[in-house]
């Protein structure tokens, strides 16, 4: 019992050891002035602007959240920052167009290549794409399961979340969904998967064992284009960005229920969710701004001017 | 837990390979040039259909049949033409085809929409639309030049310019009207078999009229007036400029405003 212990606590120090201290720095990509705009999140104030390269779209971290990744759109590639420092760190190649990414536990980033109908796996250690997916047309939202056993990809004009294996790296399974699915999340447990659809306006619950339909429901918001989903740490909570609507719509996770809305700037798309579920923050692609959401009362609370037409966004918390 | 997770994998790749091997044969007949813009849009089409296809288990074949050769059929799944509208007609008050869809891909004739056929569908915009929308735009631009297009090379909105860059990619020319009006019926047909999983005609033609909400790539789902016109924008273009989109903004009716909105 007391070894077992020890083995426990020495492994939480490890993997404590090896994570950075967090910034509390949000990165917003601003797809068409080619910038990337750093907010300190405690204040809410812009502290610079990083140029990286070509129509900046896709952000994420490493799992260690000591690098920032940047989808370069324009340029072919992944630009690459470091979170602590702000020095840029050299782009690694990504394939043609890559629109956005999700980062595996294992460090490998899943691209989407909107021009390409296909899914890459591009090791960042190594600089190389160790696997190609061929996927419907105009693949965009990618996400990782938390254990990381799958990924999922959406394709825009073929209407499919596609599921793949990332063991075999093969597509194991289709599912039809409504017209232009765009994001993708997963509950924290992993059980079940979310996704939205622009033109269908909908959001469905993919159960992740069976990996079929549980559940759809029509967004009954005014122009409401569903986008971005993030999921509450609870996983009891789900905030969907809703484009021209520019709102951002609170809804139950198990129900899908609208339990409340918040308005935002417009054509609300990218979303980011503070580690402790309390800060929603939204890029604002036509108001150029991001919008900071206190989600215990659903109220804006600030907005913040950022570049032009930002996209998508992370927090470092 | 982990041995249920392999034995779920194993079942899903067994079951992923079962469906590929049942393939669901989808004909599609076309009477038409087999040349330019509409024809390159069908392909394009028929590319992106089996595309899906391949995720979902179907074959989508385009058989080119003369007219005669058409009336000789004994049943069709989809019928698309791109001829007269005297040809048009003839076809969708055919008996034989009564619960077909027959898919109008080029005729901007009003007289095939105000004939109000069950079984006839409208892609392209009407001759009436394009008046509409021309004149919501003179009236507040009276001196512009402008004239009404269904689609245009430069249109980037709705995710236009990713589907203009692969069809540019694909034929060396740029999409037009008819491209776009012979890639949407054939999306609209696999979007419709991969949605009710079933080719029967009578299905699809219900399903064509009373469910769809088709991307076609040019702004909310899309779905069919009961004159069978396909509701849709059409953009203002001035000097081969995009100038605007009609309806513009603000006009009552939305995408009614444009054409004979019902038969009733």
């Amino acid at each position: 019992m007391k070894l077992k212990q020890l083995i426990l606590s020495s492994l939480v120090l490890v993997s404590a050891s090896a994570w950075a201290d967090p910034t509390y720095r949000l990165f917003v990509t601003n797809e068409k002035d080619n910038s990337v705009s750093v907010i300190d999140s405690r204040t809410g104030t812009l502290e610079t602007t990083l140029k990286l390269g070509d129509r900046p779209r896709g952000i994420g971290f490493s799992p260690d959240h000591k690098t920032l990744y940047v989808a370069l759109s324009g340029d072919n590639a992944i630009g690459m920052v470091d979170v602590a420092t702000l020095e840029p760190l050299g782009n690694l190649k990504a394939g043609e167009d890559p629109e956005t990414f999700a980062v595996h536990p294992n460090g490998n980033l899943y691209l989407s290549n909107e021009d390409d109908a296909k899914a890459s796996v591009l090791n960042p250690a190594t600089n190389e794409i160790i696997e190609e997916i061929r996927v419907g047309l105009e693949p965009e939202g990618v996400a990782v399961s938390p254990d990381g056993s799958i990924v999922l990809v959406t394709s825009e004009s073929t209407n499919m979340v596609h599921v793949i294996d990332t063991a075999a790296h093969k597509v194991i399974a289709n599912i039809l969904v409504a017209a232009r699915p765009r994001g993708l999340a997963f509950s924290h447990d992993g059980s079940r998967a979310y996704v939205s659809s622009e033109i269908g306006n909908e959001v469905a619950i993919i159960d992740t064992k069976t990996l079929a339909i549980t559940k759809t429901v029509s967004v009954d918001v005014p122009r409401s284009k569903p986008m971005a989903i993030k999921i509450s740490p609870d996983d009891k909570t789900l905030y969907l960005t809703t484009g021209r609507a520019a709102k951002v719509v609170i809804m139950d996770a198990i129900t899908l229920e609208i339990k409340s809305t918040a308005d935002v700037g417009n054509r609300v798309w990218g979303a980011a969710l503070s580690r402790d579920g309390s800060t929603l923050y939204t890029a604002n692609g036509v108001s150029n701004t991001v919008s900071v959401v206190d989600t215990a009362t659903s109220k804006s609370v600030m907005e913040i001017k950022v570049g032009d037409s930002p996209w998508g966004l992370v927090l470092d918390d | 837990m982990r041995v249920f997770k392999k034995w779920l994998f194993v079942l899903l790749i067994a079951l992923s390979q079962s469906v590929m091997a049942q393939v669901q044969d989808v004909s599609l007949h076309y009477v038409g040039p087999t040349e330019g813009s509409a024809w390159q849009g069908l392909q394009q089409g028929l590319d992106e259909a089996n595309i899906q296809g391949e995720f979902l288990g179907q074959k989508y074949t385009l058989h080119v049949v003369s007219k005669e050769e058409l009336m000789a059929l004994d049943d069709a799944t989809a019928v698309l033409l791109a001829t007269d509208e005297q040809h048009i007609l003839a076809v969708a008050k055919s008996e034989k085809f009564a619960n077909v869809a027959v898919f109008n891909l080029i005729s901007d004739s009003d007289g095939l929409r105000s004939a109000c056929l069950t079984n006839l569908l409208s892609i392209p915009a009407s001759n009436k639309m394009k008046q509409d929308a021309l004149a919501q735009w003179l009236d507040k631009h009276p001196e512009s030049k402008a004239h009404v297009q269904g689609w245009h090379e430069d249109f980037v909105k709705f995710a236009a310019s990713q589907l203009n860059s692969r069809f540019q990619k694909s034929h060396g020319v740029v999409m037009d009207d008819d491209a776009w009006s012979g890639w949407a019926a054939v999306k609209l047909l696999s979007d419709t078999v991969a949605r009710t999983q079933s080719t029967d005609a009578t299905v699809m033609l219900n399903f064509l009229k009373n469910k769809i909400a088709f991307d076609g790539q040019k702004g909310a789902g899309a779905t069919f007036r009961d004159t069978g016109q396909l509701r849709q924008l059409v953009l203002l273009v001035e000097d081969n400029k995009i100038v605007a989109e009609a309806p513009l903004r603000g006009v009552k009716g939305g995408l009614d405003s444009l054409g004979l909105k019902s038969c009733k």
